[in-house]
This record gives C-alpha cells, structure tokens and sequence, in this order.
C-alpha cells in the first residue's frame, strides 16, 4: 500500500521535474507563437472545431495571420460573449460589429425566361451548368434544380412554390445568413447582403454585350440608367466596366 | 524476427484498432474528413503511441513487475503518457514551428486517447517485452493512419454524392465504418 504510494508519487514528482528542466533548457518560444498563445487566450478554447479548424489554437494562429477571418469565418461562441468579443477586439485592435455580420442571402435572378431546349441529365444546377451550356433563354439566369435548396440548413430557399415560377426564391425571415447556398450556385447569382438593406439589384448579367433585356427575359434588366438618373441622393452608382448599377446604402433614403 | 513482422501485421490490419478493438472513435469521425487533416492526424498519434509505449513498457517491465504492482498500470500510464505529450508538445513548439504547425495543433486533443492507453494496455496484457511493444505501438499507429485515410478519402467522394437529407453526415459516416469494419473482417483469417 505504501509502495505504491510511494512509486505513484515518485513517477509523478519526476515527470513534473522532467517537464520543469525541459521548460528551462528549451530555448524560448519566437514571438509569433507568443502573440498567436495571447489570441488563441481570448477564444472559448473548448476546440469543438465549429469554424473548420482542427481546435481553438489553429483557429487562433488563422486568425493572427488574417484579421479579417473573424468577419468571413467567425467563431460563434466569440461572437455570443460580450467579454471574450471584447477581449479579442482589443487584442486584434479592431472593431467588431455582430449586427453588421448580420447578413441575409437573396437570389439575383427574378425572371424565368422560357427554355430554348430540353436538359434531361442529372437534375442538379451544377452538371446542367457543365453540360449543356444553358437550357434557358438568358445565359445568367436561374436553372431552378435548386442546388441551393438543398444545402440550406434552414429550409429558406423554395423553388417553385415561393414565386410560381422555376427559379429560387430565399425566405429572409428563415435565412441566417450562414453562406451555405452561395458556395453552391454555379453561376454565382446568390449574394449576402446586409440584413437591413432595402434595395438590392436583382438582375445578374456580367457583360454589357450580353444585357438580358427584353428579349431574353421578361424582367431582365434593360440597361437603361433610369434608376440611376432618379435617384437624387446618390446612393446609385454606375459600375461603368460591368454595367450594372451599385448600391451605397449609407446614402439610401427608403 | 517473424515474431516481430507478424505483431505488426496483427495490430495493424488483423487486431485494427478502430474497426476490431473501436478504440480512438473519437478522432476517426472527428478529423476524419479531410484528407490532409487525416495524414496528420495518424502521423501525431503513431509518434505519440510510439513515445508512450517506449516509456510505459519500460516502467512495466522494470518497475511494475518487480515490485508486483501491475493492477497499477492504468493509473500510472495516463501519468506517464500525459506528461510525456506535454514534453513532446513543449519541445516541437520550441524548436520547429513548422513541424508543430503540421502536427502540435493535434497532440493536445490525443494526450489520453483511448487509442494511445489502450495500445499500452494491450501491450502488457500480451506481456511484450520493450522491442515488441515498440513495433505493436508502430503497426497499431499505422494502421491507424490508414483508416483514418480510407475513412477520409470515403467522406470526401461522399460529400458531393447524392445521399438522403436525412443520412447526410455522421449517419452515413456511421454505416461507411461500419462497412469499412466488414470489410477488414476479412484479415482475421491470415493469421
């Protein structure tokens, strides 16, 4: 009984001296890993790996090389804690704002233009996107096969039922913002906006050779400018290379 | 030496430790689904059980025995791998970031394993001597490794796969092992 006692301690007492020498010999941490140490002080530490990194410490080490991570790839938990949302901010010296990461996807595309021929393959936007080039009229536009669809975790995206026509349509009350479905469209037409935003354009050409218009689809952007010669704040800004209009919802009135 | 190839091909394919003993589940479905997270992953844990064998069979077999106290071995193990992991930790970090920035992020999450203690266990039940636990440690991290591999390089292809909403994720990952453990049934007869 008291050997074992006696062999217990004396195990542990000498790898506790062990780990003491160690400590002393070794030659002391570079700087990066300290200030990567402090950051990785401020996160919850409970590495449950939520934000795609194997634990609290890569995440950290991410975080130190971009700041910007934390607005892209933010961690949850951090994000729900008033102190440890502080604690980062003065670490990082940056400002964090958790209802401007509050975000909402909408879907760039309200026209359903008629079919110029039949796509019978794989029933998924993406080997329709591949395959076939465009089965619809207007070379931007939605497909309707709801890729999107079925990654949201929320169920926010409806094809058909939503808007009666074969296009996505995301419910902003479900929506979380989470990004899932932007990943997902193949030809880019989902965007994360500010939750608050109150005009977004919903048209998605990329080339001013290719408008959409009338022709192709009944509520294509027509190229026109009237938006942006009415708008008498400013908040419409012509993007000249694409085309299209931009929003400054810092200056929008509605 | 035959002695020493079959422990190896036993702990690593016929005695498996994922799909035959079900230790170390915990990081087979955790980091298991990216490859490259995979390989290092299975490289940390061969390197730590390798560590933590070569530590454990010594005081088994020099401490333990002679003084007649191997019910002890559990309790004495995780002290010793513990802090052992600590120092392997400590010194990678010190002296190689690149190396710690590729394997030291894991060494935490393993320190006790069930994968790590249960090779060390297993090692003083069969009463290997410090040569043969070091190679059972070795077949046992590789076959670790190659799991971990298989399960991942699976997971990958079956993320863009078509797969009911409701079995997307841990529940086909679930069957995929269990798939995956029928599969390496069939090594028991080697041997």
């Amino acid at each position: 009984m008291i050997l074992v006692i006696a062999i217990l301690t004396s195990i542990g007492l000498a790898c506790a001296i062990l780990i003491f020498i160690m400590n002393k010999v070794l030659p002391a941490e570079s700087e990066a890993l300290k200030e990567t140490e402090k950051i990785a002080g401020c996160l919850p530490g409970i590495n449950c790996g939520a934000c795609g990194f194997p634990g609290c410490f890569a995440y950290a080490q991410a975080l130190a090389r971009d700041k910007d991570l934390i607005v892209t790839n933010p961690c949850m938990t951090v994000l729900q804690d008033k102190k440890m949302l502080g604690d980062l901010e003065k670490m990082l010296d940056i400002k964090i704002d958790p209802s401007s990461m509050n975000k909402k996807a909408v879907v760039c595309c309200t026209g359903d233009p008629e079919t110029i021929g039949n796509y019978s393959g794989i029933e998924t936007c993406k080997s329709a996107n591949k395959l076939t080039g465009r089965f619809k009229r207007c070379p931007y536009g939605c497909l309707g096969f709801g890729d999107c669809a079925k990654v949201c975790p929320q169920d926010a995206i409806q094809i058909y039922a939503a808007s009666g026509r074969n296009i996505a349509v995301v419910d902003p009350e479900k929506c979380t913002g989470c990004g899932l479905c932007v990943k997902e469209c193949p030809n880019n037409l989902i965007k994360l906006v500010p939750a608050d935003t109150k005009i977004v354009f919903l048209c998605s050409y990329d080339s001013i050779k290719n408008i959409p218009g009338r022709e192709k689809c009944f509520r294509g952007c027509l190229h026109c400018r009237k938006c942006y010669k009415a708008c008498e704040h400013d908040a419409i800004i012509w993007n000249k290379e694409k085309g299209i209009p931009e929003f400054d919802s810092s200056r929008c009135t509605l | 030496m035959s002695n020493l190839l079959s422990i190896f091909i036993v702990m690593a394919v016929i005695n498996n430790l994922v799909l035959s003993k079900f230790l170390g589940l915990c990081p087979f479905f955790g980091v298991s689904k990216k490859l490259s997270n995979a390989i290092s992953m299975g490289a940390a844990v061969t390197l730590v059980m390798l560590i933590s064998s070569l530590s454990t069979s010594v005081i088994y077999n020099y401490i333990l025995i002679p003084f007649n106290i191997e019910f002890m071995n559990i309790i004495i193990y995780i002290l010793v791998i513990a802090s052992l992991v600590q120092i392997v930790e400590l010194t990678i970090r010190r002296t190689n970031i690149a190396l710690y920035n590729a394997l030291g992020i894991y060494l935490p999450l393993i320190t006790t394993n069930c994968a790590v203690l249960g090779i060390t266990l297993i090692n003083a039940r069969e009463g290997y001597s410090i040569i043969e636990s070091m190679v059972s440690a070795l077949g046992a991290g590789i076959g670790f490794t190659l799991v971990l591999i298989i399960m991942s390089g699976i997971r990958e292809k079956l993320e863009v796969s078509d797969c009911p909403k409701s079995m997307r994720g841990l529940p086909i990952a679930f069957i995929t092992a269990a798939l995956l453990a029928l599969a390496f049934l069939g090594f028991s007869g080697m041997m």
